[in-house]
C-alpha cells in the first residue's frame, strides 16, 4: 500500500476549519442565549452548533487531535440531546458550552504556534457530562397554518415550519421558486450553488428541496424562501419566469409566540489563503522594490555618463507604475475586515460582565472597512484592554448606577469605520463613570489635568494604574502606555480620549489600513543614512539664517546645550539627532526635520536631505537592536540596511529624559 | 475512467478522502461542498461512485441518499457513507436510506481504498 496519506498535511487546513466553526459556533451560543433571554428556543441555532462540534470532531480524529476530540465529543453529545429535544438548552447549559469552545480554541492556537498540547481537561468534560442529557422539551409545534404541496412539507423540519410561520405573522413573503439545473447553466456557472448565494442575499432561505420534475425528465431544486423581496427579484436570483414563483400563504387564525429570528450567514465567493502566503508574496515584492531602485540608480549613473537613456527611462517608469499597481494587489489580499477582526469582541464583554457581576449592553457598530492583517493583528489588543478597562473600571456596578440615576446595564459601544480613505477609525465608548482626574493625578503626583489632552498624556505613563488593587480582568494585560505605543508609535496612528465624570470616557483610536510599504525622506545625520516616514514629518525647515536660541542645559558639565527653534513666534524644542544616537558629529547640520507629536512640535536637526522614496520597512525583530525611536530597517538599494526612525517616539522619551 | 464524486462541506476532509484514493488507477474526482451540489452535479454528468458525509448543512447526507434512490438513472449508484465515530443511529438511517456501505471515521487510506475497491468491483491488493 502506497503511503499517499499523511495526516500531517492536513493540520494546516484543519486549524483553518477548525477556527471557523468555532467562530460560528460562538455565534451560535450567543444567539441562544439571547433568545433564552426573551424565554424562547433557538432551534436553527442548536443545529448549525451541533453541526459544528460534529466536523470539528470528525477532522480532529482524522488529523489526530485527541484532545480536541475528547472536548468535540463530549458537546456534541450534549447538543444531539439538544438537538433532538427541539432545539432547547438549558441557561447554565451555554457557559459551560462556551467553556468548552474556548478550551478548543486554545488547542488551536497552541497547534498554530507548535505548543506541545495538553490532555483535555478533566474538569470540563465531567462538567459536560453533568448537563442533562435530555434538554427540556420543546413547546408543542405550532400547527401547520400554510398552504404548500405536502411532498415538500413532507422535508420540512420543526424549525422550518416554524420560520414560515412567523415570516407570514410578520407581513412578509414566503415564496416557493424552482431552479432547474442544466448542462448549459452549468456551463455559464449557474448552479445551485449560486443560486442559493443570490437568493440568500435578498430572502432567508428556509430550505431547498430536490424534486423530480414534473413536466420534463431531470430535477429541479424548490426553494422556501421568507424575505421582503419582491416575485421579481426573486425570479430573477433562481433565473425563473415571475409566473413560476408560487406564494406559500396562511391558511388559518396564527397561533402565538413572537417571531423567531433566523438570520441566513450571507455567503461569499471567497477562497482561504494562509497569511504565511501573503507575506511570502509580499516580501518577494520587496526585493522587486529593491532591484528597481538599482535600475533607476543605473539609469541615473548611464545618465551623468551622457547616454541617451529615454527609452530605458520610459521603461523605468512604466515598470514603477507596474509594481505599485501589484503592491496594491498583494495588500488588498491581506485585508481583513473589520467585522473580521472584532467578531470576538461580544463573547469577550460577555466573559468580562460575568467575571464583574455587572450589567453589561454592548453596541457594536461596524463598518466595511478593511484593513491589513498585520494592523489588525497590533491594533485588536488595544481594543481588548480597552473594553476590559472600561467593563473592570469604568461601568459601575448596578447599585450604583441606579443611585445614580442610570439605567441599571451599562452601555458599551464598540464603533469601528473608514476615516478619509486610509485610516481606521476605532471608538470605544462607555456610560460609566468617567475618569477621576483628581484620582489619577495624585497617583501620577502630577497637577490634575484639566484638558482630555493632559489627561490622556498622565493615564499614558507607564505603570500607572487608577485601581488600588488588581482585579481579575484588568490585572494583567497592557496599559494605556502600550497602547499608546502601538496606535501612536508602532502605526503611525493618534490615540485621543474624552472623558465627562459622571458620564462615560471616549477612546478614540485612528491607525492606518496598511502600513507595509512607505514614502519616506532619507537622510544623512553623523555620517549615516537614515529614513523618516513622510506621514510622519509635519515641515523640513532649513538652519541658515533661522533664529535659534540655545543656553547650557543645567547641571551639564559636558557642554550640552538646551536650544529652542522660533517658528513664527512658536517656540520649538531643537535636538541633535546625531548626538540622540551617539554618532560622530560631523557639523553639518543644516536642516531640520519638523514632527508633531501630541500637538507639539518638535525639531531635529540633520547633516542633510537625499530625497524621497518609497521604501518597505521590515520591523527590527531582534531585541538587541531594538530602540525607542527606530521603527525598522530598510534596503533602498544599495545593499546596506538604512534604519527608519520614529522622531515622533523618539521625541516623547527624550523630552521626558529632559524634562 | 472511473468518475468519483466526493461531498462534504468541509474542503480538508474532501482533500483527505481524495489523497486516501490516490492509488485507484485512472480516477477521476469530483468535489461537491453541499449536498445541493451533490445532487446537481449527479444529475448533469456520469459518475460511478459516491463518497458521501453525513453531517451537512442544507440538506444532509441521508436526504442525498434518499433522493438518489429516488431516481431511475441513479438507484443503482455505489453510495459509500463517511459518519464519524458515536453516530450510530445515522448510520442506521443511511443504511436504511439506501447507502451501499459506510466507513467511520478516523479512517485509514487502506480501510478507505478496501471499501472502494469493493463498490467498483475492483480486484484488492
Amino acid at each position: 500500500m502506497p503511503a499517499s496519506f499523511d495526516a500531517r498535511e492536513f493540520l494546516a487546513g484543519f486549524l483553518v476549519e477548525a477556527a471557523e466553526h468555532l467562530v460560528s459556533a460562538n455565534q451560535n451560543l450567543l444567539a441562544v442565549e439571547a433568545m433564552l433571554q426573551k424565554g424562547q428556543p433557538h432551534p436553527r441555532a442548536v443545529r448549525d452548533l451541533y453541526r459544528s462540534l460534529h466536523t470539528i470532531k470528525g477532522l480532529a480524529s482524522m488529523v489526530g487531535i485527541e484532545p480536541i476530540v475528547d472536548i468535540s465529543h463530549a458537546m456534541e453529545a450534549v447538543l444531539r440531546a439538544a438537538d433532538r429535544g427541539g432545539g432547547r438548552l438549558a441557561p447554565g447549559m451555554v457557559d459551560v458550552l462556551l467553556k468548552g469552545t474556548r478550551a478548543i480554541e486554545e488547542a488551536v492556537g497552541a497547534l498554530e504556534h507548535g505548543r506541545p498540547l495538553a490532555p483535555a481537561p478533566a474538569t470540563l468534560l465531567d462538567a459536560l457530562a453533568l448537563l442533562p442529557a435530555q434538554a427540556p422539551q420543546a413547546a408543542p409545534s405550532s400547527e401547520e397554518t400554510f398552504t404548500l404541496d405536502p411532498a415538500l412539507r413532507s422535508k420540512l423540519g420543526l424549525a422550518d415550519k416554524e420560520q414560515i410561520t412567523q415570516g407570514l405573522l410578520a407581513g412578509r413573503h414566503v415564496w416557493r421558486a424552482d431552479f432547474v439545473p442544466s448542462p448549459q447553466r452549468a456551463a455559464e456557472g449557474i448552479t445551485i450553488t449560486t443560486v442559493r448565494e443570490a437568493v440568500g442575499r435578498i430572502a432567508e432561505i428556509v430550505k431547498v428541496i430536490p424534486i423530480q420534475r414534473q413536466s420534463a425528465p431531470g430535477i429541479a431544486f424548490a426553494l422556501l424562501v421568507v424575505t421582503d423581496a419582491d416575485v421579481m427579484a426573486i425570479a430573477q436570483a433562481v433565473h425563473a419566469d415571475a409566473e413560476q414563483v408560487v406564494p406559500v400563504v396562511q391558511t388559518a387564525p396564527p397561533p402565538g409566540p413572537e417571531p423567531l429570528g433566523a438570520a441566513e450567514v450571507e455567503r461569499v465567493g471567497t477562497i482561504r489563503v494562509e497569511v504565511t502566503r501573503l507575506d511570502d508574496a509580499l516580501d518577494k515584492l520587496s526585493a522587486l522594490v529593491v532591484t528597481r531602485y538599482r535600475l533607476e540608480r543605473a539609469t541615473a549613473d548611464l545618465a551623468a555618463r551622457g547616454a541617451d537613456v529615454r527609452a530605458l527611462a520610459f521603461v523605468v517608469q512604466e515598470n514603477g507604475r507596474q509594481l505599485r499597481h501589484l503592491r496594491a494587489a498583494i495588500t488588498r489580499a491581506r485585508m481583513i475586515s473589520v467585522a473580521d477582526m472584532l467578531q470576538r469582541v461580544p463573547l469577550l464583554v460577555r466573559g468580562l460582565a460575568q467575571q464583574t457581576h455587572k450589567q453589561v449592553t454592548l453596541d457594536l457598530q461596524v463598518g466595511r472597512a478593511e484593513l491589513d492583517k498585520g494592523v489588525a493583528d497590533r491594533i485588536f489588543p488595544a481594543v481588548v484592554h480597552l473594553l476590559r478597562n472600561a467593563v473592570d473600571h469604568a461601568l459601575e456596578s448596578a447599585a450604583e448606577r441606579t443611585a445614580a440615576g442610570k439605567p441599571e446595564a451599562g452601555v458599551l459601544r464598540v464603533s469601528a469605520h473608514e476615516h478619509g480613505t486610509s485610516q481606521l477609525e476605532l471608538r470605544v465608548t462607555d456610560d460609566g463613570r468617567g475618569i477621576d482626574r483628581d484620582k489619577v493625578a495624585t497617583r501620577a503626583g502630577r497637577p490634575v489635568p484639566h484638558s482630555d489632552e493632559a489627561l490622556l498624556e498622565l493615564i499614558c505613563l507607564p505603570g500607572l494604574s487608577t485601581m488600588d488593587t488588581t482585579t481579575t480582568t484588568s490585572g494583567r494585560g497592557m496599559g494605556m502606555d502600550i497602547i499608546r505605543r502601538i496606535t501612536v508609535d508602532q502605526l503611525g496612528g493618534e490615540l485621543s480620549v474624552k472623558s465627562v465624570a459622571g458620564a462615560g470616557t471616549t477612546f478614540t483610536l485612528r491607525v492606518p489600513l496598511t502600513v507595509t510599504i512607505i514614502d519616506a525622506f532619507l537622510f544623512m545625520s553623523g555620517n549615516q543614512r537614515f529614513a523618516v516616514p513622510v506621514a510622519s514629518v509635519e515641515e523640513i525647515v532649513d538652519l541658515e539664517g533661522a533664529r535659534i536660541a540655545s543656553w547650557p542645559r543645567p547641571g551639564s558639565s559636558t557642554g550640552v546645550q538646551t536650544r529652542i527653534l522660533d517658528r513664527g513666534g512658536t517656540a520649538v524644542p531643537l535636538l541633535a539627532l546625531q548626538s540622540v544616537f551617539r554618532l560622530p558629529p560631523d557639523g553639518a547640520g543644516r536642516r531640520a526635520i519638523l514632527v508633531r507629536r501630541n500637538g507639539e512640535l518638535i525639531a531635529y536637526e540633520v547633516d542633510r536631505m537625499l530625497g524621497q522614496q518609497e521604501v518597505v520597512v521590515r520591523p527590527l525583530e531582534d531585541p538587541l537592536v531594538r530602540r525607542a525611536g527606530l521603527s525598522g530597517a530598510t534596503d533602498i538599494g544599495d545593499g546596506k540596511p538604512t534604519l527608519v526612525v520614529d522622531l515622533i517616539g523618539l521625541g516623547g522619551s527624550l523630552l521626558e529624559a529632559e524634562a | 475512467m472511473t468518475e468519483i464524486l466526493v461531498v462534504d462541506d468541509s474542503k480538508v476532509m474532501r482533500e483527505m478522502v481524495v489523497a486516501c484514493l490516490r492509488a485507484l488507477p485512472s480516477s477521476e474526482f469530483a468535489h461537491a461542498g453541499s449536498g445541493l451540489e451533490a445532487i446537481e452535479k449527479l444529475s448533469l454528468k456520469r459518475c460511478d461512485l459516491v463518497v458521501l458525509d453525513l453531517n451537512m448543512p442544507d440538506i444532509g447526507g441521508i436526504e442525498v441518499v434518499e433522493f438518489i434512490r429516488g431516481q431511475d438513472t441513479l438507484k443503482d449508484l455505489p453510495i459509500l457513507v463517511v459518519t464519524t465515530r458515536g453516530d450510530d443511529t445515522s448510520r442506521a438511517l443511511a443504511l436504511g436510506a439506501g447507502a451501499s456501505r459506510f466507513m467511520t471515521k478516523p479512517f485509514t487510506p487502506e480501510g478507505l481504498l478496501v471499501e472502494v475497491r469493493a463498490l467498483l468491483d475492483l480486484p484488492g491488493l
